[in-house]
């Protein structure tokens, strides 16, 4: 019988699997900045967030105000769901007079795919590429709110990357 | 070749484009939202008979109308669509898309044909696909037992 191992220590026989590993190399300028420098490099905030408890109308209201396309919604400095222009399309513009005082925990999208700040760049686009989500909140190591991506930070970062209009 | 000189060389028609949705001008913003809604795309593009745009009307449009004139859901759309809007051509660089959204501060662009007729949107989805592409092992791994693995249409 195998005695139980007393430390987090690698035994002899311990085989790295990333020994081999070897980091993509990039002759393209924008590719390499994607691939090696960090989400938490670009612009992140500001960003808006409400309670789950914010009435739906209330919840537009300041995101017109703010011209934004997206509310982080947070609970005890916990990230608990998003609301962005999907859901008013999908859930509440046609039913509006029937929603507007309802919290906004009854259509906001829950568990939402998020990033950390170091993530690289090149993961989040890959994220947003991969999930449809454009708006990908970036979180601390501890779960709390750093930030968000949005598609106009992407476009500006991109933008400031390949040229000049 | 890379993205930088991908995105300066290759032409619009290499994006995967979404189908637009037209919606005449006399159509109500009810019915624009509808057609979004049943498209999963957050705009309609606003044309007549001929196909050529005159407008968009976008969720964000949307986002103001609801806080500040609910009512007018039952407007006509092409009273409250913008009718500046940008657009490219198929054979237009891919840069031009991303000049177009940043010069713009917008997430959808009108893709019209040699003729001037709506064909096609484009805009942050279909240019985060393509950054993507070029970065095919992060893919990889957002598909491989990723909590970023769903699918999310239009958002």
């Amino acid at each position: 019988m195998n005695e139980p191992k007393k430390s987090g220590l690698p035994d002899d026989n311990f085989q790295d699997p990333l020994e081999d590993y070897e980091p993509p190399e990039y002759a393209d300028p924008v590719e390499r900045a994607l691939g090696e420098e960090r989400v938490a490099s670009m612009r992140i905030t500001p960003y808006a967030s409400v309670g789950p408890d914010t009435p739906i109308g209330e919840a537009i209201r300041q995101m017109a105000d703010m011209h934004h396309a997206c509310l982080l919604v947070s609970e005890n400095d916990r990230l608990v769901g998003i609301f962005t222009d999907r859901e008013i399309v999908d859930q509440v513009a046609l039913e509006y007079d029937d929603v507007v005082e309802r919290p906004i925990r009854d259509v906001m999208t829950t568990d939402p795919v998020y990033v950390h700040g170091e993530d690289t760049l090149a993961a989040a686009m890959c994220v947003m590429a991969v999930s449809g989500f454009r708006h990908v909140p970036v979180l601390s190591e501890d779960g709390r709110i750093d930030g968000i991506v949005s598609p106009q930070r992407v476009s500006e970062y991109l933008h400031g990357k390949t040229g000049v209009l | 070749m890379g993205l930088k000189e991908n995105l300066a060389s290759e032409p619009v028609r290499r994006l995967n484009l979404r189908p637009a949705v037209i919606v005449p001008p006399d159509a109500t913003v009810r019915d624009g939202v509808i057609a979004m809604r049943n498209a999963h795309l957050g705009c309609v593009v606003i044309a007549g008979d001929d196909h050529k745009p005159i407008g968009m009307f976008t969720e964000g449009i949307l986002r103001q109308l609801l806080a500040h004139d609910p009512a007018a859901l039952d407007a006509p759309i092409g009273d409250r669509a913008a009718h500046k809007f940008p657009w490219v051509s198929l054979d237009d660089p891919i840069q031009t898309v991303l000049d177009a959204m940043q010069a713009n501060n917008t997430r959808f662009i009108c893709v019209v044909d040699a003729d001037g007729r709506v064909c096609a949107l484009t805009g942050q989805k279909g240019l985060m696909e393509y950054v993507a592409e070029h970065f095919p092992r992060q893919v990889m791994v957002q598909r491989v037992g990723s909590p970023y693995a769903r699918q999310r249409e239009g958002a």
